[in-house]
């Protein structure tokens, strides 16, 4: 029983030695995985940015972000540039904490494929 | 990339087009944050240039008054010219280091333009221990930076810096002072400019870590 327990008190999914590791679905989806990744590497970007790099819609964008917020992975800045208005995005360090999670389950099904 | 997003089990295929995505969106990344490497070429040959100036046209009508001045003011032009299209090119981001390292050249730099104005202004830039206070001031900005990012080499750099500042306490004569500036200018500023631009070539800039 001691796997369950401590598996449990860290919040994580139950898995046994012969289980596959669960990736978290806030991540794997396309889209949030490449935000994510771009504020991994750049620390800290503005919506206007994000949007460009991706090439995807403004709506789209804005409706994954949100996701990243609430999941606790980003977190959301506005503020004035002159007199235009800049929504900034951070990664925060349980995004970062997720991510390198999500590596890891990815590394781990890459093996398994292989 | 599409509007929709698609959720659930994962297939090779599926792993291996999120890996290659993460890779891309990181380089990516990488590419947009911050780069100053540059700068320290960009002033390490300013001031060489300033100082062959005077070396090589000593009965020029500009030298000694002006040489300086006007390659002084050509950097700060250069750096802020240069710093614009960056940013153009980049958009913004700056973390929390970036903004602490800006802010310590960005003070130094305006301490150093009063510092010299008000040198040149009382014709006090002959003095051994105007050049010495000069190198010192920059290797406390090296110094402060190479904290800020724990980073040795710059570290070593700043080391290099405050070692010129006591040489030049020492020397007795103007030659001397010329040498230690020209070893400070290719170590301290060109050659470690070069090695901190090839650093971040390799999207590995000590600035753009994380907190």
């Amino acid at each position: 029983m001691r796997w369950f327990w401590s598996g449990w008190a860290a919040g994580e999914p139950m898995k046994t030695s012969d289980q596959l590791p669960e990736l978290d679905p806030v991540i794997h989806g396309k889209l949030r995985l490449a935000l994510l990744s771009l504020l991994l590497a750049a620390n800290e970007a503005d919506f206007t940015w994000l949007r460009k790099k991706t090439g995807a819609s403004d709506g789209n964008v804005s409706v994954q972000m949100v996701k990243l917020e609430e999941a606790g992975y980003v977190a959301m800045e506005k503020r004035f540039v002159g007199r235009k208005p800049q929504t900034l995005y951070r990664i925060t360090p349980r995004g970062r904490k997720a991510l390198a999670k999500y590596v890891d389950a990815l590394r781990i099904l890459l093996g398994k494929a292989l | 990339m599409g509007d929709k997003e698609t959720e659930g089990g994962a297939t090779r295929e599926e792993i291996v087009q999120r890996v290659e995505l993460m890779e891309s969106m990181i380089a990516e990344g990488r590419r947009f944050t911050m780069r100053c490497g540059w700068i320290f070429v960009l002033w390490g040959v300013v001031d060489l240039a300033a100082m062959s100036w005077r070396y090589y046209q000593p009965n020029s009508l500009w030298v000694g008054e002006w040489a300086w001045p006007i390659c002084l003011a050509a950097g700060v032009v250069l750096t802020f010219l240069g710093r614009a299209l960056q940013g153009r090119q980049q958009g913004c981001s700056k973390g929390l280091r970036w903004r602490s390292v800006e802010a310590v050249w960005g003070m130094m730099g305006i301490t150093l333009a009063i510092y010299i104005t008000g040198a040149m202004v009382r014709h006090l830039t002959w003095q051994y221990s105007y050049i010495a206070a000069l190198l010192i001031i920059i290797g406390m900005a090296h110094g402060i930076s190479a904290v800020i990012l724990r980073w040795r080499v710059q570290g070593v750099v700043a080391a290099i810096w405050w070692g010129g500042g006591i040489a030049a306490f020492c020397v007795r004569s103007n030659g001397g002072v010329e040498r230690i500036m020209f070893l400070e200018m290719v170590f301290g500023m060109i050659l470690f400019g070069l090695y901190a631009v090839v650093l971040e070539r390799m999207g590995r800039g000590r600035a753009n870590e994380n907190v």
